[in-house]
């Protein structure tokens, strides 16, 4: 494994910087050998808001385990802001989806040793953290020890510690899990901040219903590997103009296939009879209609709609776990 | 990096007054029989020293491996943290919060030996250094287990051989291997110096003490890397 500096902490250097994170072959297993990562490649420009789409156990969060410094790939090269130097550390944010804290310390409190920890003056640490208390609704419990927060508040508080000294690099494990619906837009809200002061993010989620406002780009890992990426809207793009429908038949009358209207395309001739049609409501009426006609009787059909779970599951084969 | 670990360990300390107080109560209940019960000196000597070393090495390596299993280790390590400076501000904030919460036994000792206050002093110099050594034990210690269980029961073997080693619980003959592994042994310093509360006498064993505390915090600057990645291994079993 080599890791290689590639640019010094100065912002307008990482600026200058294409690539700021660059993975290239990374392979990583678990200790008894299960392997996570295989020859996975990732390119991650400056700036960007990047999300990393996949089921449990894909292995997005040991790939943000191993940009944060925390694991060493087994192999593969890393290309991160400023190596695995202190100076590297200080330039990152890292909020894992499961975090400890002092618990006998305020959330305040806690915030304040990761602010100074990762190189903020006493003063402007204050000034942060109280800042992203607030944008977060932390505030209230700021002052209260830690061991009497509740999860929410302790997720809100992991993001506030991540976020407080202005990364250029920002890890974030499952963001949105315990937040109320207000802390999620004041955290898209930061977190698009962030982007526009060159700072690259980088989150990992299996909730693909805010990802649309956030990210600049989608990552779909699946078993290790990248199965698919690209901006939203070219994933998106990439299905077609087409919705697909999983048709349940109660009676499948034979050359069912042949019989169907023009327009119509057979995705699957299996069980279920997998059919893509034109976009809109006019799409379900005609492929009913036409399956009706052609004397099916339908048990049940589920209509696809042309979003991110659609595209990961034709990118991968597989369903995304709601 | 500025002093944020010592601050860190002493506002924890603080936060948690129940522990605090513990943590000098039950010292001074475990020192206040055998100071009033005109125990030998050699006796009490021995049983202060084994009291104060245990607190020190227990109190250090116990919280790193909570620390290192619940991952804050990791997330101070990759917060900027330095791992010298983790460790060392630990260790230091470790013997003074010791020597803080050790005074009150620490007197009642001297005053059962009938010391002077200028015993005393001697023996809390002795006794601080050897909470420094102490906690700088803790992180060795801490390296070599996977659980708190083990922890606890590395430390207490660590910490008895070396008291053994120290001659708090024999004599070694003059001349012989022993009394020479006893004159190099880090906590012979605080057993004298125990010993002598009530006699005033000179105290032995300053120079090995000195020598372990300043060898022990260069081994652990220098190889605060391996030390720290050992302790986040804890983590992950």
């Amino acid at each position: 494994m080599r890791v290689t500096t590639i640019a010094p902490p100065e912002a307008s250097e990482l600026a200058r910087a294409v690539g700021v994170v660059r993975a290239d072959g990374l392979r990583y297993a678990y200790r008894n050998g299960v392997p996570v990562l295989h020859d996975l490649d990732l390119e991650i420009s400056v700036g960007d808001i990047v999300a990393l789409v996949g089921p449990n156990g894909a292995g997005k969060s040991t790939l943000l385990r191993i940009l944060a410094g925390e694991l060493v790939p087994a192999a593969g090269e890393l290309e991160l802001p400023a190596g695995r130097s202190a100076a590297g550390r200080v330039m990152l944010g890292y909020a894992p989806e499961e975090g400890a804290h002092f618990e006998s310390l305020s959330g305040l409190e806690n915030a304040l040793f990761f602010a100074r920890a990762a190189g903020l003056r006493r003063a402007e640490a204050r000034a942060s953290v109280v800042e992203h208390m607030d944008a977060l609704g932390l505030t209230d419990d700021a002052a209260r020890p830690v061991a009497d927060y509740s999860f929410g508040a302790r997720r809100k508080l992991l993001l506030v510690e991540a976020l407080a000294h202005r990364p250029a690099l920002t890890l974030l494990d499952e963001p949105f899990v315990g937040l109320d619906q207000a802390s999620r837009v004041a955290l898209i809200r930061l977190l698009r901040l962030q982007s526009a002061k060159r700072g690259t993010v980088v989150v990992a989620s299996h909730d693909l219903a805010l990802l649309p406002e956030l990210v600049d780009r989608i990552v779909f890992i699946h078993e290790g590997r990248v199965a698919a990426s690209g901006r939203v809207a070219e994933l998106l793009a990439s299905m077609g103009r087409t919705t697909r429908f999983e048709v349940d038949l109660e009676r499948r009358p034979e050359g069912l296939v042949g019989r169907l209207r023009p327009g119509i395309t057979v995705v699957s001739e299996g069980d279920p009879l997998v059919l893509e049609a034109g976009r809109g409501q006019g799409a379900l009426a005609e492929v009913c209609g036409s399956l009706v006609a052609a004397g099916a009787v339908i048990r049940s059909i589920a209509v696809r709609d042309n979003d991110l779970a659609e595209a990961f599951r034709r990118a991968t084969g597989v369903e995304l776990e709601p | 990096m500025t002093a944020l670990v010592w601050g860190l360990e002493w506002r924890i300390a603080l936060a948690r007054r129940r522990l605090f107080v513990l943590n000098t109560v039950v010292p001074l209940l475990l020192v206040v029989p055998v100071a009033t019960g005109a125990a030998p000196a050699v006796h009490a000597a021995a049983i202060y020293a084994v009291l104060f070393v245990i607190f020190s090495t227990f109190g250090s390596a116990i919280p790193l491996v909570r620390d290192a299993e619940n991952g804050m280790t990791a997330r101070m390590l990759l917060g900027g943290v330095s791992p010298s400076g983790y460790l060392l501000q630990r260790a230091a904030a470790g013997a003074a919060l010791d020597g803080l919460q050790l005074i009150p036994a620490l007197v009642v000792a001297g005053f059962g030996a009938g010391a002077s206050p200028r015993a005393l002093l001697v023996t809390f110099g002795a006794l601080l250094g050897t909470a420094w050594v102490g906690n700088l034990i803790g992180p060795l210690v801490a390296v070599t287990t996977r659980s708190l269980a083990e922890a606890a029961l590395f430390t207490a073997v660590c910490t008895l051989l070396l008291l053994h080693m120290s001659g708090v619980f024999r004599t070694p003959a003059p001349s012989s291997y022993g009394a020479l592994v006893e004159a190099a042994s880090p906590f012979r310093a605080l057993h004298e110096a125990l010993l002598g509360m009530g006699s005033a006498g000179p105290v032995g064993g300053g120079g090995a003490l000195a020598a372990w505390a300043v060898l022990l915090a260069a081994g652990t600057a220098v190889f605060a890397g391996p030390v720290t990645r050992a302790l986040r291994r804890v983590s992950r079993g």
